[in-house]
């Protein structure tokens, strides 16, 4: 159940939108914001409050990469494997990361702080390769990079 | 009109052609996947590109995307065309397995064709091919998505044509799966037509799963049976059983598709229990021998109480070449007048339906998708002609109106206006509402327009309709004026009368302003139309054959094609009636209660055996075909000869065979023929009266059918409706005493059709058993509360002798003071003998509250 303040939120939304349908990203976005993810159960909730199907919801939920239908880490790594990032070494970046979160590509690593996931195209190929962590986007990637990123990330994990 | 070349042919084609259909039409087929002209075009799947070699366009082009224009020069064989294309089936059949071997679709499958047609013939991919989880869909739809090639043709129809909301497109790019949520059974009672638009074996028949191959069926067009409106089918036959219902496109009818009960619901025809044996007294006998002694006992009783004391009783569900020789059997042989309708109440209806329609007002199907604004009173088309929310789906689709006024709780495929008012009060309001069309210039209407409580003289006020009801009713006179191809549909169940003129009514004052609309009425039974034209006396219902038999005057009845048990309204007074018959024949196809009561039976074929013309509800006459021979299915005769060689019931020792000519169980006889045999063991044929052909017959009997010969139907059939119905009926004065003080402590009982579990013949298909649900009634919360009761409580009503189980819903969007029963082929719901259609409160009493009410749309 979603506390009554998001909720409240959310059908402020929905009640201000010419079609409650335009609203259905967003609605999805912020549920999964307090849910970590979008089990069948909040589709199902999410489908009650914009008056809509789960199957519609759930067409959108499946087109978009950054609404997750399975619980994913802390913190989701999008790698982007576009063409110019390909072309910069997005491949051995990616084995990179691999190896240092012991995870395979989709998956989440063993102390569930970080999931990793493809993303084509973050529109930022004039400093590829590019990924983006929980909104933070990183661009201009290199070995050394990433492990600071993540080190700084893992260090924050285990401060809060 | 554009003129175009399609590969060196001219053609002139309707403006907003496409190039696709323009080919068709000259034989071309171009190749395609995603386009259906039912649908329109979505160019997704790049298969049906043609080069354009003259003209506003140039080069390769999908050609269900270019409309036909003026000096187009098209080449179907460019090798550029055909090279594309060559690719694009390459492409399409990247992920394909190579099931075809296991696969249903495999001889009728458009993906097979097409590479064929494209020349793709050795596979050059090499890598693995992407995978999916097939869904469970319910018992209708086998799915296997690994087959899918992405043309959307599935979800194009199921949300966007059929307006159901489960079924749809998951996922991106090369990972696109159509699917619901999760797995269950799909919603929509149109699903059955994903089978015949899917273009290779995603969505397959479950029912007929791996028993046929295309090539191996015996095909005809046929008809369906299963309410009035006649859609035209292909039905497909393998050793002497029907396997599967197509749908076929049809002028004035069905757009090609089908709803579920019509295309699942054949069952009946090869039910294991259905009789096919002639019997007296529940044994065996010959045919001949049993219409012999049938024609002896029906003599004995025209000799000792004359032919007055025979009876015949016929229904909607037989041929109009079965109803003419009922008629003309008991013409000739001057018994009582037949009837052909089990409930006196529907009669009345159907006839003054019949009445009501003439060839400028009777709209078809297909014209009602045409509409601009559509009313429908006193009609539940999902439920009572499914094909009819679809048809009123497309109108929507442009834009039309709907407007429903009817007590019960209506769900449609789309948005609509509910006027949830009594069965009382729909005549009434449209009593005000004739009364508005007359008093408005329907050519020039005033703007704004003046409240109909205004023009109506305070009418609706005083009818005491509360204030959202008059501004509901407001907006309908609103929306009406301002249409230009306005249809009212009026269904025969839940109204009164005289609703159906009164509908016809308005239909004219606005056909008349505006020139063009009209009325489209639901009648209850496939050729309930056909017998209301036969139904000669207006006086004479089978109520007083009953009447008859109780006090003696009638004693033999003869029952064709119809189960009064099961229509009759007083199920118990009907028992005890026909006890008292010394002699009921009864012919017919079905194992239903009336055929074990039978002294005589005789057993009758089914449409698929010999075929038949039945008259739809807007007065079409169309022809079913013969599709296969009469006999027991062989499956059936092999399980037979299995049982009797395992020396259980039958006895019988190996080998499992009998000598015999004839094919096993191939006894039964269209019900005209075995008729016409009895007629000849009745009158002498030195007397010369009657006729073989039941099309001299019918000639005789139907004068709109007297220059007709029953040969050589038009593929739209043939409208049989006179040029001019007989005139306006009289305004009835306003009954406003009903409703103004309705019975406080009691409901009105609706008894109602359900899409599923409620038609007569698809309830003996075995697969519907499985989506009929649960016996249940429906309340609205406010009849609800007054009772103390709540949704999905298990109620036990109770009137008089009998009584009725089922689970209650309790509905907003229904009117108050009426309680909706299904008739359930589960409930016995002829016991209530509810004649008089009221259920007190005290009758009503909760069992328990712990049944699960399954949750539906509707």
């Amino acid at each position: 159940m979603l506390p009554a303040e998001i909720k409240e939120t959310l059908l402020q939304r929905i009640a201000h939108a010419i079609h409650p349908r335009e609203q259905a990203i967003d609605v999805m976005t912020i549920m999964q914001s307090h849910y970590g993810y979008m089990s069948d159960e909040a589709m199902e909730e999410a489908g009650g409050l914009l008056d809509m199907t789960p199957l519609e919801l759930e067409e959108l939920a499946t087109f978009y990469n950054f609404i997750y239908r399975r619980p994913v880490g802390r913190y989701v790594l999008h790698i982007c494997d576009s063409t110019v990032c390909w072309m910069n070494g997005h491949e051995s970046l990616l084995q990179h990361l691999c190896t240092l979160l012991q995870v395979e590509m989709g998956g989440t690593s063993p102390d569930g702080l970080f999931t990793l996931l493809p993303v084509c195209c973050l529109g930022y190929c004039d400093h590829s390769p590019a990924m983006i962590i929980n909104q933070v986007i990183y661009g201009d990637l290199t070995r050394e990079k990433i492990d600071s990123v993540i080190h700084k990330l893992r260090e924050q994990a285990h401060a809060s | 009109m554009p003129k175009l070349t399609i590969d060196d042919l001219e053609i002139e084609v309707p403006p907003g052609t496409k190039v696709i259909d323009a080919a068709e039409q000259l034989g071309i087929m171009i190749p395609r996947f995603c386009y259906l002209k039912e649908l329109g075009p979505a160019g997704a799947c790049r298969m049906c590109a043609v080069k354009f070699l003259q003209g506003p366009f140039k080069g390769v082009q999908m050609s269900c995307m270019v409309d036909a224009q003026d000096g187009m020069v098209v080449s179907t064989n460019d090798p550029e065309a055909v090279a594309f294309r060559k690719q694009v089936i390459e492409w399409l059949m990247l992920n394909h397995p190579h099931d075809c071997p296991v696969c249903d679709e495999g001889g009728q499958c458009l993906l097979q064709d097409e590479t064929v047609s494209g020349g793709h013939g050795l596979r050059r991919y090499l890598g693995r091919k992407r995978t999916y989880r097939d869904q469970y869909l319910g018992p209708f739809i086998a799915h296997e998505m690994n087959r899918c090639i992405h043309c959307y043709r599935c979800s194009r129809f199921y949300q966007e044509y059929a307006g159901y909301r489960d079924l749809g497109p998951l996922q991106i790019a090369d990972r696109v799966y159509f699917g619901r949520f999760k797995d269950g059974p799909l919603e929509s009672p149109f699903s059955g037509n994903l089978v015949d638009i899917c273009p290779t074996g995603v969505y397959t028949d479950k029912t007929a799963r791996f028993r046929v191959r295309h090539w191996d069926l015996e095909r005809a067009p046929s008809l369906c049976i299963h309410c009035s409106l006649g859609c035209h089918t292909v039905a497909n036959a393998r050793y002497r059983e029907v396997v599967r219902i197509e749908g076929r496109s049809s002028g004035k009818v069905n757009a090609g598709f089908l709803c579920d009960r019509g295309r699942f619901g054949f069952g009946y025809a090869a039910h294991p229990e259905r009789p096919r044996n002639a019997k007296i007294a529940a044994q065996n006998v010959p045919m001949s021998a049993a219409v012999r002694e049938a024609g002896r006992r029906l003599l004995e009783i025209r000799e000792s109480s004359g032919a007055e004391a025979i009876a015949v009783l016929g229904s909607g569900r037989s041929c109009l070449e079965t109803l003419g020789m009922v008629q003309h059997l008991s013409r000739v042989g001057k018994w009582t007048a037949p009837d052909f309708f089990e409930n006196p109440q529907m009669e009345r209806k159907v006839k003054a339906i019949v009445s009501q329609l003439d060839a400028r007002l009777a709209v078809s199907l297909r014209d009602v998708e045409k509409a601009d604004c559509i009313l429908a009173i006193g009609v539940d088309p999902v439920n009572e002609a499914p094909m009819l929310a679809l048809a009123m789906r497309q109108a929507f689709r442009k834009d039309a109106k709907v407007v429903v006024v009817d007590p019960r709780p209506i769900f449609l495929p789309m948005r609509f206006e509910h006027l949830a008012v009594s069965s009382a009060r729909i005549e009434t309001l449209l009593q005000v509402l004739l009364q508005v069309l007359r008093q408005t210039d329907l050519a020039a209407p005033p703007a704004p327009l003046p409240q109909p409580i205004q023009l109506s003289e305070g009418l609706l006020s005083e009818v005491a309709f509360d204030s959202s009801v008059q501004a509901q009713f407001h907006a309908l006179v609103e929306t009406l004026v301002g249409s230009r191809n306005p249809v009212i549909l009026c269904g025969s169940g839940v109204v009164g009368e005289s609703v159906s003129s009164l509908a016809a009514d308005c239909a004219e004052v606005l056909q008349n302003a505006k020139g063009k609309g009209g009325i489209f009425y639901v009648l209850p039974s496939a050729n309930a139309f056909g017998a209301a034209l036969l139904a000669s006396s207006p006086e004479h219902s089978f109520l007083d054959t009953v009447e008859g038999i109780e006090n003696g005057t009638i004693q033999a009845l003869v029952v064709v094609e119809s189960d009064p048990l099961r229509h009759f309204p007083d199920g118990p007074r009907l028992q005890a009636a026909l006890t008292k018959l010394q002699f009921l024949l009864v012919l017919d196809y079905l194992p239903s209660e009336t055929v074990r009561r039978a002294d005589i039976f005789l057993p009758t074929c089914t449409l698929f055996e010999v075929g038949g013309s039945f008259i739809n509800q807007q007065g079409r006459l169309q022809a079913a075909e013969k599709v296969h021979a009469v006999g027991t299915p062989i499956h059936q005769a092999t399980d037979e000869a299995m049982r009797s060689a395992r020396g259980e019931e039958g006895g019988g020792k190996h080998p499992p065979r009998m000598y015999d000519l004839g094919i096993p169980g191939g006894e039964p006889k269209a019900a005209w023929e075995v008729l016409d045999a009895l007629m000849e063991a009745l009158v002498p044929v030195a007397e010369g009266t009657w006729r073989e052909d039941p099309w001299e017959v019918l000639k005789q009997e139907i004068p709109l059918l007297a220059s007709w010969n029953g040969r050589g139907y038009p593929a739209d059939g043939l409208h049989v409706v006179p040029e001019k119905r007989p005139g306006a009926a009289v305004a009835l004065p306003l009954e406003t005493e009903a409703h103004t003080s309705p019975s406080e402590a009691s409901l009105q009982l609706l008894l109602v059709d359900w899409t599923f579990g409620t038609e007569e013949l698809s309830q003996y298909a075995a697969v519907m058993r499985q989506v009929e649900g649960e016996p249940f009634l429906c309340m609205h919360p406010q009849d609800a509360e007054r009772c103390g009761l709540a949704h999905g409580d298990a109620l036990e009503v109770r009137l008089e002798e009998g009584s009725i189980r089922a689970s209650l819903k309790v509905r907003e969007n229904m009117a108050c003071g009426v309680m909706v029963l299904p008739r359930h082929g589960r409930i016995q719901w002829q016991e209530l003998r509810n004649l008089s259609g009221r259920v007190p409160f005290e009758c009503i009493q909760k069992i328990s509250t712990d049944t699960q009410v399954i949750e539906d749309l509707r």
